[in-house]
């Protein structure tokens, strides 16, 4: 039998085996993350065996590193002597490297928020968090799209400022700023365009790094529900607030129970009659959302069309902000009526309910925005009107404005109106908890419309920053003073990556769709705006393209233009490219299923092996025991079974287990 | 309190800083801190015992990086005479005054977490270096790995290195509190214990083991990011 600090000389001795052909850079992160003390790391890293075995004395060698590294570059400096095109490479990746750690030092210094967030996390938790979070990522995104349009557009405008044909009437709100909004409104240069493109570059960057999240919350094959045992591991160690504890603990408490008697229940098995009729109610419930969410977007499009008419003939200036004050008050009104329908829809578990929820309020929104963009795009752009764009780029402002006015409202007051409602009047109902999946929603709703709007109004993202900055203090005092934390343990990082996948998706691309259309198939206005004249938007490259054709020195641009851009032949080999990339990344997941299948099986086959040979051999030394009845030999097996039931402490790799309760009738085994 | 000459070292700050997962800015920073005249009102405090106040970090470094805020908390829980740098890495505070840092205070897991990174012969104090290994263990850049190593020994209450039925329940009752209505009854218990095991125990021996431990902790992407405590 092995003795623990024997097995702890072997362990280090491997390791340290394993940490001689690293690079030092790599072996430092190979200490750092042995999960030994500081002692012992500091033992390692000087390169010493320092290993406290009084019963052998024992002398190592004491290797250092520095004499390892020196032997490992004598052999290597001859070759690369000959090869300076290395040392170059390793200069330019360390000073890069340095670049990199020092900029994420100053970024992390200068971080948005941080003690405000580490106090809301300490008192609702990760799950609130999250949307603080998201939250501040979207306000540092629309810095930095604000930074670069400005730079690129607006600083030229205002050297060659052009007339504006469009004001803004003194009912609008921050009439000032809104005239010179307004002025600046229609100036959108050809660099627009390709700053537009680039945006899109920048968000396929983003895309990746979101795939990757994507691919470790949703693609890991999930074999075992591990609903409980997630809940039980993973206590949030972020709550420091004592009262905050208590209730985390109560809820988990709650949850748990909860969780169990779905787990009895689960195999109750409902009758035909039953089925059917919660069948019926799920059919009848979608039937009636999806009926109010059609009929909204019709109001909305007949309202805004009547609008229109409106307008043309009278010139009530508070006419104009009556389709932003309905289109808000749906989006208050509708998700209310939604999760009403809780009362007569049962789902099996609770996250279902939350998933179609949020499935039909999602719904809803991006329909009224695709009813508005059709208007839009449909009635104004061809209405005839001079400077559509303007037109376009001041409705947006305004709904975006009116939906920012009832987000205040409903912080302050609604939010006030419930705890007073859920404290005094009706105690059974408590304070209310942060409707995470709807804020959420509505950020992304502000965001969408955001970016249609860049198109037509490049300072919104200056509009979006001050009033996110504003709604990030609102919602937090809001919070503060109204809220409980969330009774269920929310799954914040599935929901995260849900998120972002939805603004990138029915967002982004329902964006990109519009442009597209705008592009490529409206005429520009015929006064207004630098794109006044051409028949189509498009076509300011095609001229651009053209005169670049004149020059010898950017032929490789127009090169690139006519035969990647334009031609379908590219589009259809890459399409077909990352089909076959993904049918061969489909068929390896796959493979990786009916290998885990297998070995786990193998696991529980060792483990039956192992219970097997261990009552052999504990019978066998029972039959040696009777047999030999000599006190001395009896003790030194114990001691030595006692030393291997102590054996693995630290280290769950080795395998050299006996343990007790396999005689005591281990009932598994 | 504390002359001019008490600095982490050059060599002491790189060492922190290649063996933890905290950064280098934040070492430098609380090293200067840790000279601040406002420490010597919390040596009154800290000599007679009482509970820290709980104040949280001053106002004005509320981005101060870690393992130099680590080291300003951690003097003020020492008594004057040990104040000065090298007596400060040695010293050893018991673990009454460790459990009345704020991070600390309210968590359920308290004990076992000092119990865990302590490294004196009788396990009942921490030094400065194993203060800066929990505040590594539990910081942001930690990787997933060593998180789920260290919530493995913090959870093993018997310290066999395997969670066996005992363990979890002393976990779930950890977990759901002291209360009367809120500890599970032990049909409850058994049935969550059983349900946890089948869920868990790949190898069906009973206990769940690290690497059992380690599986099912990989499959719940928020474990990073509550296994977390922010000084």
């Amino acid at each position: 039998m092995l003795s623990d600090d024997h097995v702890n000389e072997i362990i280090i001795e491997k390791l340290i085996a394993s940490l001689i052909p690293m690079t030092s850079r790599d072996r430092i992160k190979a200490i750092r993350n042995q999960p030994r003390t500081m002692e012992e790391k500091r033992n390692l890293s000087k390169g010493g065996l320092t290993i406290m075995t009084e019963s052998e004395g024992r002398a190592k060698a004491r290797l250092t590193w520095k004499i390892v590294d020196k032997e490992k570059s004598k052999q290597t400096h001859r070759i690369l002597q000959l090869n300076c095109c290395v040392q170059c490479l390793n200069s330019i990746s360390r000073a890069y490297r340095r670049s990199k750690n020092s900029l994420s030092e100053i970024l992390n210094s200068i971080s948005l928020w941080q003690k405000t967030l580490k106090i809301i996390g300490g008192k609702f938790g990760t799950s609130v968090l999250s949307y603080f979070n998201f939250l501040r990522w979207l306000l540092k995104f629309n810095i930095f799209s604000f930074i670069v349009n400005f730079s690129f557009i607006i600083i030229p405008q205002f050297a060659v400022a052009e007339k504006n044909t469009l004001q803004f009437t003194g009912l609008e709100l921050f009439t000032g700023v809104v005239t010179g909004i307004t002025g600046l409104c229609h100036q959108v240069q050809l660099i627009f365009l390709f700053l537009v493109e680039m945006g899109f570059c920048i968000l396929v960057s983003a895309f990746s790094s979101m795939a990757k999240y994507f691919r470790d919350n949703f693609i890991n094959p999930h074999i075992y529900s591990g609903g409980i045992t997630k809940l039980i591991f993973c206590w949030d160690f972020t709550v420091t607030h004592e009262k905050a504890v208590k209730l985390k603990q109560k809820n988990l408490s709650t949850e748990i129970r909860e969780n169990l008697s779905e787990l009895r229940q689960e195999n109750a098995k409902l009758t035909f009659k039953q089925q059917l009729t919660r069948f019926s109610a799920y059919v009848m419930a979608w039937v009636v959302s999806t009926g109010v969410a059609i009929a909204c977007c019709a109001a909305v499009y007949y309202l805004a069309e009547y609008n229109l008419e409106f307008l043309k003939t009278h010139s009530n200036p508070g006419a104009v902000l009556l389709l932003p004050f309905v289109v808000s008050c749906i989006n208050l009104a509708v998700p209310c009526i939604y999760s009403m329908f809780r009362l007569v829809e049962r789902y099996e578990m609770p996250r279902h309910e939350v998933y179609i929820l949020l499935i039909r309020n999602i719904f809803l929104k991006i329909s009224i925005i695709g009813i508005l963009c059709y208007y839009w795009l449909n009635n104004v752009a061809l209405s005839g009107e001079e400077c559509w764009e303007t037109l376009i780029g001041q409705d947006i402002y305004r709904l975006l404005l009116m939906d920012f006015v009832f987000s205040l409202a409903d912080s302050f007051l609604g939010e006030f109106l419930r705890r007073i409602i859920g404290m005094q009047l009706i105690t059974s109902l408590g304070l209310p908890e942060f409707d995470i999946a709807r804020n959420v929603l509505e950020l992304i709703y502000a965001q969408t419309l955001v970016w249609i709007g860049i198109f037509f109004c490049p300072l919104l993202p200056l509009i979006q920053m001050i009033m996110l900055f504003i709604m990030f203090y609102a919602k937090n005092i809001s919070l503060m003073m109204n809220f409980q934390p969330p009774s269920k343990a929310w799954r914040a990082s599935q929901m995260m990556t849900f998120f972002i996948l939805l603004l990138f998706f029915p967002s982004f691309t329902g964006v990109l769709c519009t442009l597209a259309i705008t592009i490529w198939r409206l005429k520009p206005s015929a006064d207004c705006g630098p794109f006044r004249g051409l028949p189509f938007f498009i076509h300011s490259i095609y001229s651009w393209i053209d005169t670049l054709s004149t020059r010898p020195g950017y032929l490789w641009v127009v090169w690139i233009y006519r035969n990647l851009i334009g031609s379908v032949h590219f589009f259809f080999i890459l399409t077909l490219i990352v089909l076959i990339i993904t049918y061969l990344y489909w068929q390896i997941t796959e493979g990786r299923k009916i290998m885990i299948r297998l070995l786990h099986e193998q696991i529980i086959n060792e483990g039956k092996d192992k219970m097997f040979l261990i009552e052999k051999l504990i019978k066998l030394q029972d039959m040696e025991k009777k047999a030999n009845p000599s006190s001395l030999v009896l003790e030194s097996r114990e001691v030595e079974q006692q030393d291997a039931l102590h054996l693995g402490e630290r280290d769950g790799s080795l395998d050299l287990r006996f343990r007790r309760s396999v005689q005591e009738g281990n009932p598994r085994a | 309190m504390g002359g001019s000459g008490s600095r982490l070292s050059k060599e002491l700050l790189a060492e922190y800083q290649d063996l933890t997962f905290l950064t280098k800015q934040e070492i430098l920073l609380s090293v200067h801190v840790v000279l601040a005249p406002h420490l010597v009102d919390n040596e009154q405090q800290a000599r007679s015992g009482n509970e820290h106040t709980g104040k949280p970090i001053a106002e004005n470094t509320n981005s101060s990086p870690l393992s130099t805020r680590a080291h300003r908390r951690f003097c003020e829980l020492l008594p004057q005479e040990q104040r000065s740098v090298e007596e400060s890495l040695l010293a050893q505070v018991p673990f009454e005054q460790i459990l009345s840092l704020p991070e600390l205070k309210a968590n359920p897991f308290k004990e076992r977490i000092c119990r865990v990174f302590s490294t004196s012969p009788t396990r009942d104090s921490l030094s400065f270096e194993d203060f800066l290994d929990l505040l590594s263990v539990f910081s942001d850049t930690a990787t997933p790995d060593i998180k789920s190593h260290y919530a493995f020994r913090i959870f093993d209450f018997d310290d066999d290195g395997t969670l066996n039925r005992e363990d979890l329940s002393r976990l779930v009752n950890c977990l759901t509190g002291e209360g009367e209505d809120t500890r599970l009854s032990a049909s409850e218990m058994k049935q969550l214990i059983d349900n946890i095991l089948e869920e868990s125990d790949i190898d069906r021996d009973g206990t769940i083991n690290l690497s059992e431990f380690q599986h099912v902790i990989s499959r719940s992407p928020d474990f990073a990011s509550s296994f977390k405590i922010v000084l």
